[in-house]
């Protein structure tokens, strides 16, 4: 039992799907309820892996995790990153083989809830398994851009709105204000995600901090031209579709 | 096939200034950059800026030394020479 004074570990998801959708009393102590297996992984440990079919979703409380694929000799793509409240294979409760492996990029708290305990919830909630399914739309939307990113924008464009997209998902769940947030990952992660080489990532980096958008000390990322890298980004924030503020 | 190595400045706005064309028998086949201090454990260290045909990588490496880049390019073209 969890005690009055401990978070309930499901409060990360209703933040999430809070920023996105609205919930009944009923719908959100539903979610309170759902059994949950938590769990304190590593940095750098992989959550589930390509080729596996899982019988449990995971749901990440704490830290940063991402999605990525490796080719034969060890090259990595990273196809996402995942800040708390995501549920970054929630796809597994209805394509059964992974086609991609989801790791932790940091220390992270992690939920595990089953499939059957997810199904369970739908059937009870449709409410609820329309806003999981639009959460897989909206991570859809998220590759598309990527996509737009990875093939047309040039390096200073594309780490321009990533860093944009990340700022604004962050501040909807509460974990970014003031344009300042944790970005505890290695350049040679944001090159993994962008199709990068590390010394061109870096050297972006730099140039920013030059031109006086950015801050970074100690993994501490502050944006501090953010309508400027706005506008070199192109950055419309209509993908995301972040409609609500963070509950609770 | 022989390797020539041309020191050139490029201005790409960046503190990585010190660049080499490298040639193979007069044709180009790469740019190496030197990092400068921001890149701190790679400093001084050579980076594949560009590489044309079989030298060309989308992960490309970074060198201890020009030595070790011209042996990394030299092969890359042995293997379709």
């Amino acid at each position: 039992m969890l005690s009055a004074s401990e978070p309930n570990p499901m409060d990360a998801l209703i933040r999430k799907l809070g920023s996105i959708a609205t919930f009944s009393a009923e719908e959100r102590q539903a979610i309170e309820r759902l059994p949950v297996n938590v769990r304190m992984l590593h940095p750098r440990q992989d959550i589930v892996r390509d080729g596996s079919k899982p019988s449990q979703c995971c749901l990440l409380l704490s830290g940063w995790a991402c999605r990525y694929k490796l080719l034969r000799d060890g090259r990595r793509q990273i196809l996402s990153f995942h800040i708390p409240g995501d549920i970054p294979d929630l796809q597994s409760l209805q394509i059964p083989t992974m086609d991609h492996s989801v790791a932790t990029l940091t220390e992270a708290k992690v939920a595990f809830i089953s499939h059957e305990s997810l199904r369970g919830l739908t059937e009870c909630f449709p409410g609820i398994g329309e806003v999981l399914t639009r959460c897989v739309l909206l991570d859809a939307a998220t590759f598309r851009e990527w996509m737009v990113g990875m093939g047309r924008r040039d390096a200073f464009e594309a780490i321009a709105h990533l860093l944009c997209e990340l700022y604004l998902k962050l501040q909807a769940v509460g974990l970014a204000e003031n344009y300042r947030f944790s970005l505890p990952f290695t350049q040679t992660d944001l090159g993994d995600a962008l199709g990068l080489s590390y010394v061109h990532v870096n050297r972006v980096l730099q140039e920013m901090r030059g031109k006086s958008l950015i801050t970074l000390r100690c993994h501490i990322l502050e944006i501090t031209g953010w309508d400027e890298l706005l506008r070199i980004a192109e950055f419309d924030a209509t993908y995301l579709h972040l409609e609500q503020r963070a509950a609770g | 096939m022989t390797l020539h190595l041309q020191p050139m400045h490029v201005g790409t706005g960046s503190y990585d200034i010190e660049r080499h064309l490298v040639f193979a028998d007069g044709y180009l086949v790469a740019v190496l950059v030197q990092l400068c201090a921001y890149h701190e454990e790679n400093a001084s260290e050579w980076s594949l800026e560009a590489g044309f045909g079989p030298v060309d990588d989308p992960n490309p490496p970074i060198f201890d030394d020009l030595d070790e880049a011209r042996s990394w390019i030299e092969r890359r073209l042995d293997l379709v020479s």
